[in-house]
């Protein structure tokens, strides 16, 4: 479950820092929102790139597989980096129904994207890869930056 | 690999699928509606067939119509489920079960025997292969979670639940003797209330009262054992029901307490929950959520003692608002995503907003209409006079419902016909 363990932390902590955001904007606070929507565009592209350059290429080699489950994910990362700049715009402009608007597309579209890579991907790839080969890929994985 | 282990991470279904369901629902709640307007407080009475009616409008109507709506579309995320061509499938299970329901309901007012027969089987025709189907994926997955369990329990129960009701008529029409008719009644609406329609609901709120409200997870082990333990309960009942009708109430209170503390479990998270918003979605959850612990007390005090009508009624009421404000709730976030999410992805620079499909403040104006629908009803429960407006007012919210699934339909179809679109480069 290591893997499982070590990005669904990811993603709920990413759901976290959203919310603050979201309830800075809310409230019309929009330093705190602005700071707070920085913070979760950046963890979450971390996030994303952790995934693309470390854990989607290991499973791909270990199943043999690259235009399954994995192109799909990052089709969807596509898509959430689309609204993260939808959304940054928003901000820019302090134009909160825009922001709250888009907040609640992003939600949604991220909570599908992270229920299929939890209830399927991650644990498949707890599955197929060896303890060594999972310990190595969360160490390279806490070391990427954007 | 994929394959074998029937996992498979597909985009959705077509928008039509859900939509056509959810409409469908919504106009069967308006036919509901129009039903208690003509039909007044005889439309509760539990001994006359325009009650029996009045239910299954709202059962095999209108909760069938969203339950398979929404499964068509969360079995893909929750489960990794993509059915094959789920247009053909849902138009050739939509229109047996529309049909089928009309005839039953005609059959409930006319009792004739060929009449039961050939409802059944057009029932059967639209409910068996595609709840087969969606079980049978549920079966082979290695990786459940909450959810997808209890949304496999419930179709269990739903199929345990048809298979009842068909004994019945058998026994109604005189080609089966044995069995307790008034027994397997209390099992049919015990099944069909608990098991499917309250189980469906449970397991859609352990996925996504956390996800979409950003709120503490339930208890583990709960979440893990509440479908099984409620399934297994249930199926003591069915047992009692064929050979010790007496023990029913007491499974049956039972399956109600656990009910009511799933009812406040979900209350507190919502209580915690790290979002700000407070948007009708969220209020229709609580309002629901209070609604099932005030039903489901009901339910069993109705277990220990005779409750007189006007609490049979009131528990009723509730546990009507119970299901149709989760209804609402899943309805005015499921139709404006799906509508955004599908012109998004199909690259349509002009692809709405989500508040621009569906305003939030029209979702408000729902959740009045709903609440004092419910505030009369459950006045209604002490002045039977009342019961017509009850039903104009069902009229009011689900048309205020299908109007707006219309209007995302109508968005939808006008975006794809004049919206620029980004290139795929032929994909």
């Amino acid at each position: 479950m290591q893997i499982s363990n070590y990005l669904t932390h990811e993603h709920r902590s990413c759901d976290s820092i959203f919310a603050e955001a979201e309830k800075a904007a809310a409230a019309g606070e929009w330093e705190k929102a602005e700071k707070s929507f920085l913070d979760f565009a950046n963890e979450t592209l971390k996030h994303f790139k952790k995934e693309e350059e470390e854990l989607f290429p290991a499973f791909e080699a270990k199943t043999g597989s690259t235009e399954g489950p994995t192109q799909v994910m990052r089709f969807e990362h596509e898509q959430v980096r689309g609204l993260i700049g939808k959304m940054a715009e928003a901000v820019e402009k302090k134009d909160r129904d825009a922001y709250l608007s888009l907040a609640e597309s992003m939600m949604i579209l991220l909570q599908q994207h992270n229920m299929k890579e939890e209830q399927m991907l991650y644990a498949m790839c707890d599955r197929v890869l060896p303890p060594d080969e999972k310990s190595d890929l969360v160490e390279k994985m806490e070391k990427v930056e954007l | 690999m994929f394959q074998n282990s029937g996992l498979s991470l597909d985009q959705a279904p077509p928008i039509s699928v859900v939509l056509r369901f959810f409409l469908a629902g919504s106009l069967w709640g308006i036919v509901a509606g129009i039903w208690l307007l003509a039909q007044g407080a005889t439309a509760l009475d539990p001994s006359a067939p325009q009650a029996l009616i009045l239910t299954h409008m709202l059962t095999l109507g209108v909760m069938l119509s969203f339950m398979l709506g929404a499964l068509f579309q969360m079995l893909p995320v929750l489960a990794g489920i993509a059915l094959k061509d789920p247009v053909q499938l849902a138009i050739r299970s939509q229109y047996p079960i529309l049909f089928g329901t009309i005839l039953l309901l005609v059959a409930f007012a006319d009792p004739s025997t060929p009449l039961f027969a050939l409802a059944l089987l057009l029932l059967g025709i639209g409910i068996l292969p595609v709840a087969l189907r969606m079980l049978g994926r549920l079966y082979r997955i290695t990786d459940h979670s909450p959810s997808s369990r209890g949304m496999g329990f419930s179709l269990y129960n739903l199929l345990l639940l048809v298979l009842i009701g068909a004994w019945m008529a058998g026994m109604l029409g005189g080609w089966i003797n044995r069995g307790d008719l008034l027994a397997l009644r209390n099992l049919h609406a015990g099944l069909g209330l608990l098991g499917w329609i309250a189980l469906l609901i449970v397991s859609v709120s352990f996925q996504v009262i956390e996800m979409f409200y950003v709120t503490p997870p339930y208890p583990k082990n709960y979440a893990r054992w509440m479908p099984a333990l409620l399934t297994g309960l249930l199926s003591l009942d069915f047992v009692a029901a064929l050979n010790l009708p007496a023990a029913m109430p007491w499974i049956e209170g039972l399956v109600a307490a656990s009910l009511f503390t799933h009812a406040l479990l979900t209350l507190h998270r919502l209580y915690r929950k790290e979002r700000p918003l407070n948007d009708a979605t969220v209020w229709f959850w609580r309002l629901g959520m209070v609604a099932l612990a005030l039903a489901m007390l009901l339910w069993i005090a109705g277990s220990l003692t005779e409750l007189s009508p006007v609490v049979d009624r009131i528990l009723a009421v509730l546990y009507t608002a119970f299901a149709l404000s989760v209804l609402f709730a899943m309805s005015y976030k499921i139709v404006p995503f799906l509508t955004w999410f599908h012109l998004n992805a199909q690259g349509y620079f002009t692809a709405p907003m989500m508040h621009e499909v569906i305003h939030p403040k029209t979702a408000l104006r729902h959740l009045a209409i709903h609440l004092a629908t419910l505030f009369v009803a459950l006045v209604a429960a002490f002045n039977d006079a009342l019961w017509p407006l009850v039903g104009a007012m069902l009229v009011l919210s689900f048309s205020w419902l299908a109007v707006a699934i219309y209007r995302a339909w109508h968005l939808y179809l006008h975006v794809q016909r004049t919206g620029e679109r980004f290139d795929f480069g032929g994909s």
